[in-house]
């Protein structure tokens, strides 16, 4: 029940927004309203794990309704949730077409709920594909100068990723003999050879790659980001990158645990090249949604490397990941939109002295100080916990990528650095600094999701809490990495030797 | 002829001028064998002054001694004398500009009767007080 | 923009217009008005400010004397900034019944509002050492600094500087240090060491009684201004400017002088005989000196050599207030803002209600006052402009061309110095500037 209530809630919702007048504020109070009670209902699931819920649909085609919760997808759950009513509260209030807007989120929201709660494959992709209608159109309709150009490009790559996805999948049933019914149990103890499992990786690596994104498939996500308006940059950033992850885990890792060993070392080396390459591109940046863009490129670098080395304390590093960097990449888009709102710019060098305490916009700066260490991986906040389970982790498996994004992790302090140096500080010019102040309840947003990456910084069971028992079973290797194990079964939990 | 003192309370134009002599207490000075070059404002000048201005100086006798003394060039020099010179030191010490002979100009003042003659000196009748800087 | 008040021009302009990049201004200059435009709302913002700057000024100039003239050579001077009841109602010698030549309708001791403040600053009623420490105070350190600043430009026109080198100065000051620490082996002992030290501390507190003898008079000016203002008593910018010219004269041949009382005795360390003037003497270092050049404000420029940021000649120095970017950087100890903060508390209340319709209302009453007074300032530079052309120069009505065109030339040449980039003449042409 509360499986369908998480997914239908958002449904529900944006089909009756329309029938509200285009004025009225109750348009985003219903939506803020939803995606808090989506939140509520997460947790509501965190404390009374529901039962999986098996309805039938299409039996023909062997698409069955499966939802269930395990402890890899409630953390994006409830992620999800919150960064969607972070989305909506950082939404200007003022928003043009706000029915339909706030409609296409919570349809974003859709397709992400069905594709955390997915117990079928089938059902995973339906819900993978329907996540580029709305997400294509709300970059199309408000985006930035050249969104057009963002948009197709956005729907091209990701319809690949899809088909590439869909692809996979059948072949899942294809390949296997005696047919499959697609559903995740069966999927996990299937019996594929090596060289089965090599051509089904590739495609899933093909199609999550382009989702996360990983470098040679990434061409979408630079111009995406930055033309995407702030709320639908934070789920993009915040969310939709996490889905790429998140398939990669269970597709990759809990389908495929062969193929993975097999290709982890190519893997490693691919995480490492992306964070690199997201680093110093980012350096390179003189627009600040790009730049975050690039930031978050980077981040996801980690993220591959630990995927690629499957130590229990890796994979413990990728769910804190999923959830430091998804609050993190959130947190700068808001900041950033927020930046945007006020002064009407974004490009580096036409700001400076924003800090300034009477007419600059110090409250933005001073969270936009505390988000961009967090990126940085400065201790004390979620940033930090999330790099050193990632690092800890996969230094046993992989130590020369591992350094390599340490270094990477180094070169984020130069973009971090540089962007607040030139927008922070240095001269403000009277001239241009005509700005209204932010009032409250545009801060909240920025404000929540700081104090959760302070929270995850102090606190570090916040952010792997939920998952780690679920991450565990599906480690590829041992803590010393020298038994790599193949068909995952349960390893011993000492996720803190190293 | 008359000392410089003597010839300027008989013109009868110059009784401020007077008045500040003996307020600075340079009566003696003045009355000196010298010789001196006066350049001599007229009440009138003095009257032009903003308000206050005189009053102030007259309270303050060094103050006022000082602006008296730049009025007041050493030696004997005639219009023809001066004329041959960009600027002269006055006892002030600060230097006073002849800005142009015809007319006869010195700084910002017009010297409305030149060359009088007398004892300890010549005076040069001008028509704004004229101040150092 | 043709002024209100300035007389028209009737007959053809016996000199051709001016073709400077400012040619606007010096025809305005020329007309009788001032840099700033003349617009109620410009009479308005400036009168409110002067009130609010005079307010603070009467404390510095009685504690600037009080530190010349008392506190002198005290080594350890914690308490200077504690002025005695004396300093307070020290009569000002343009104010009160007492006064020869009265600027000022009202009293000649401390303003009321200054002994208010003293009092309550801006939290509550406290012992003064515990207003000092939590720097709930005036800041006086914002008139030292324009003391240093006159102090280390030195030589910007005017008798006082040589005076300071010369050798009657040099006994008048052996003597008066001698006396303060009469019966203190150790400081004598090092004055023996050290004589130059000593010497030049007293030159230093004798800029201060230079400085303290300068604001004496301007706080009465400004607030008879004030009070003027409120009749109505001005009919625009150019009013004002016109009593701030006639004060200048006016006061201009005050002595300025330095007495030390030590020991119940008066030692004369800058006698009154000296001759020195508040116009040559006081005024017109201060303007050069605070107005124009300072000095860069520690944590906005480098003060490395190699960096090249500061000029290497001082009358290239531009960070007085009429260069100055408003926008405190935030450095604590800044001096404009310290004055900002200190006229902050003055404000009459129809300047706070031009600061709360504007940008950031109360938020930012810090910065749009700064501009203000910034503004103000011009006022008082085009004051001593024209002042200076009146003693120097000939009279804006006169007919002959030569003479129009020799004030021309003064007045293009003053503007010259606001050719740099930095200068803030092009800003206060329009109301925006804020």
């Amino acid at each position: 029940m509360t499986l369908l209530l998480l997914l239908f809630l958002p449904v529900v919702v944006a089909c009756g927004l329309p029938l509200l007048p285009a004025e009225s504020p109750w348009v985003r109070r219903t939506a803020l309203l939803a995606s808090l009670g989506q939140l509520a209902l997460g947790l509501v699931a965190w404390r009374n794990p529901p039962e999986d819920l098996s309805l039938s649909w299409l039996p023909q085609l062997g698409l069955r309704l499966d939802l269930g919760l395990d402890g890899l997808s409630l953390p994006l759950v409830l992620l999800g949730a919150l960064i969607t009513a972070m989305a909506v509260l950082a939404t200007p209030k003022a928003q043009s077409r706000p029915r339909l807007f706030y409609a296409l989120m919570l349809g974003t929201n859709v397709g992400l709920m069905g594709s955390f709660l997915a117990r079928n494959a089938l059902l995973f992709v339906l819900a993978y594909e329907l996540i580029l209608i709305p997400t294509t159109l709300l970059v199309a309709i408000w985006g930035g100068e050249r969104r057009a150009g963002a948009a197709i490009r956005f729907l091209t790559y990701n319809a690949v990723s899809g088909l590439t996805l869909l692809a996979a999948v059948l072949a899942f049933g294809w390949l296997n003999p005696g047919g499959v019914d697609f559903s995740f149990g069966d999927l996990a103890h299937h019996n594929l050879t090596l060289q089965q499992q090599h051509w089904l990786l590739a495609l899933v690596l093909v199609a999550f790659g382009i989702k996360l994104p990983v470098v040679p498939l990434h061409g979408w996500q630079p111009l995406t980001y930055s033309q995407a308006p702030t709320p639908v940059a934070m789920l993009l950033g915040g969310v939709v990158s996490k889905l790429g992850a998140y398939g990669l885990l269970r597709f990759g890792i809990q389908f495929l645990p062969d193929a993975w060993s097999d290709w982890s070392s190519w893997i490693a080396a691919i995480g490492a090249v992306n964070a690199i390459y997201g680093a110093l591109n980012a350096i390179a940046q003189l627009e600040m949604r790009r730049l975050v863009a690039y930031s978050s490129l980077g981040h996801m670098g980690f993220l591959l490397l630990a995927l690629a080395a499957a130590t229990p304390l890796s994979l413990q590093g990728v769910m804190a990941q999923i959830l430091a960097h998804g609050l993190i990449i959130a947190l700068l888009f808001c900041l950033v939109g927020l930046v945007d709102t006020k002064t009407g710019t974004t490009e580096i060098p036409e700001l400076s002295g924003l800090l300034n305490a009477q007419r600059g916009l110090p409250f933005t700066m001073g969270l936009m100080l505390l988000a961009l260490m967090a990126a940085a991986g400065v201790p004390g906040q979620a940033g930090f916990v999330a790099e050193l389970l990632v690092f800890q982790g996969s230094w046993v498996a992989y130590p020369i990528p591992t350094l390599v994004c340490l270094l990477s992790s180094g070169f984020t302090a130069v973009y971090a650095v540089r962007l607040f140096n030139r927008v922070g500080f240095g001269r403000l010019d009277n001239a241009k600094a005509n700005w209204a102040s932010t009032n409250w309840g545009e801060r909240v947003p920025a404000l929540v999701l700081t104090a959760l990456v302070l929270v995850g910084g102090i606190w570090p069971t916040f952010l792997t809490g939920l998952s780690e028992d679920a991450t565990a079973p599906l480690a590829l290797r041992s803590s010393d990495a020298v038994t790599v194990i193949a068909m995952a079964p349960p390893t011993t939990t000492s996720e803190l030797s190293a | 002829m008359a000392t410089i003192l003597e010839t300027a309370a008989g013109a009868g134009v110059f009784n401020t001028l007077l008045a500040a002599v003996d307020a600075a207490g340079l009566r003696e000075a003045l009355d000196s064998p010298g010789p001196f070059t006066v350049l001599a404002p007229v009440d009138d000048a003095f009257a032009a002054l903003p308000p206050g201005t005189v009053q102030t100086l007259v309270e303050n006798p060094s103050q006022l001694a000082r602006i008296l003394k730049y009025h007041v060039i050493a030696g004997r020099h005639t219009r023809d004398a001066l004329i041959t010179q960009e600027a002269w030191d006055s006892l002030e010490g600060a230097p006073i500009a002849i800005r142009s002979k015809d007319p006869f100009e010195v700084k910002n003042a017009t010297v409305v009767t030149a060359d009088v003659e007398c004892d300890n000196g010549v005076v040069h009748v001008i028509n704004r007080v004229i101040l150092p800087g | 923009m043709s002024t209100t008040t300035a007389p028209e021009r009737t007959k053809a302009p016996l000199i051709p217009p001016s073709t400077h990049r400012y040619a606007e201004v010096i025809h305005r200059l020329e007309a009788g008005g001032s840099m700033l435009p003349d617009t109620p709302e410009n009479l308005k913002q400036i009168i409110g400010i002067y009130k609010a700057y005079a307010v603070p000024m009467d404390f510095y100039w009685r504690d600037l004397l009080y530190i010349a003239e008392r506190v002198f050579l005290n080594p350890l001077p914690a308490f200077k900034y504690f002025i005695s009841n004396e300093y307070l109602d020290r009569p000002n010698s343009y104010a009160g019944d007492q006064s020869p030549l009265r600027i000022w309708r009202g009293t000649e001791k401390a303003h009321p509002e200054l002994l208010a403040f003293m009092e309550w600053g801006e939290t509550r009623r406290m012992p003064k050492l515990l207003h000092h420490l939590w720097h709930d105070r005036v800041n006086m350190e914002f008139a030292e600094a324009c003391m240093q600043a006159m102090f280390w430009h030195q030589g910007m026109g005017g008798r006082f500087n040589d005076y300071l080198e010369s050798d009657a100065y040099k006994a008048n000051a052996d003597r008066a240090i001698k006396a303060y620490f009469k019966g203190n082996p150790l400081m004598l002992g090092l004055y023996k060491l050290f004589p130059d030290m000593f010497l030049e501390q007293v030159r230093q507190l004798s800029t201060y009684a230079n400085l303290g003898l300068f604001w004496e008079v301007m706080a009465p000016v400004f607030f008879e201004m004030s009070d003027i203002y409120d009749e109505g008593g001005f009919k625009g910018v150019p009013d004002a400017m016109d009593f701030l010219v006639n004060g200048i004269f006016a006061v201009a041949g005050r002595p300025i002088y330095h007495h030390v009382f030590i020991g119940g005795e008066c030692f004369e360390i800058i006698p009154k005989s000296e001759g020195f003037t508040w116009l040559y003497e006081a005024a017109l270092p201060y303007v050069e000196a605070v107005f124009y050049r300072t000095s860069p404000f520690r944590g906005t420029k480098s003060y490395n050599a190699q960096a090249g940021q500061v000029p290497g000649n001082q009358a290239d120095f531009h960070y007085g207030i009429l260069y100055a970017d408003v926008y405190p950087v935030g450095s604590a100890g800044i001096p404009p803002t310290l004055l900002m903060q200190d006229m902050l508390h003055f404000l009459p209340p129809y300047l706070k209600e031009i600061y709360k319709q504007h940008r950031r209302g109360e938020e930012d009453e810090l910065i749009q006052l700064g501009i203000t007074f910034q503004r103000s300032m011009y006022n008082v530079t085009s004051a001593v402009i024209q002042a200076l052309r009146c003693a120097l120069l000939y009279p804006l009505d006169d007919t002959d061309p030569k003479h129009l065109q020799a004030n021309r030339a003064f007045f293009e040449a003053q503007m010259d110095r606001f050719l740099r980039p930095e200068a803030r003449l092009p800003d206060i042409q329009t109301q925006d500037y804020r």
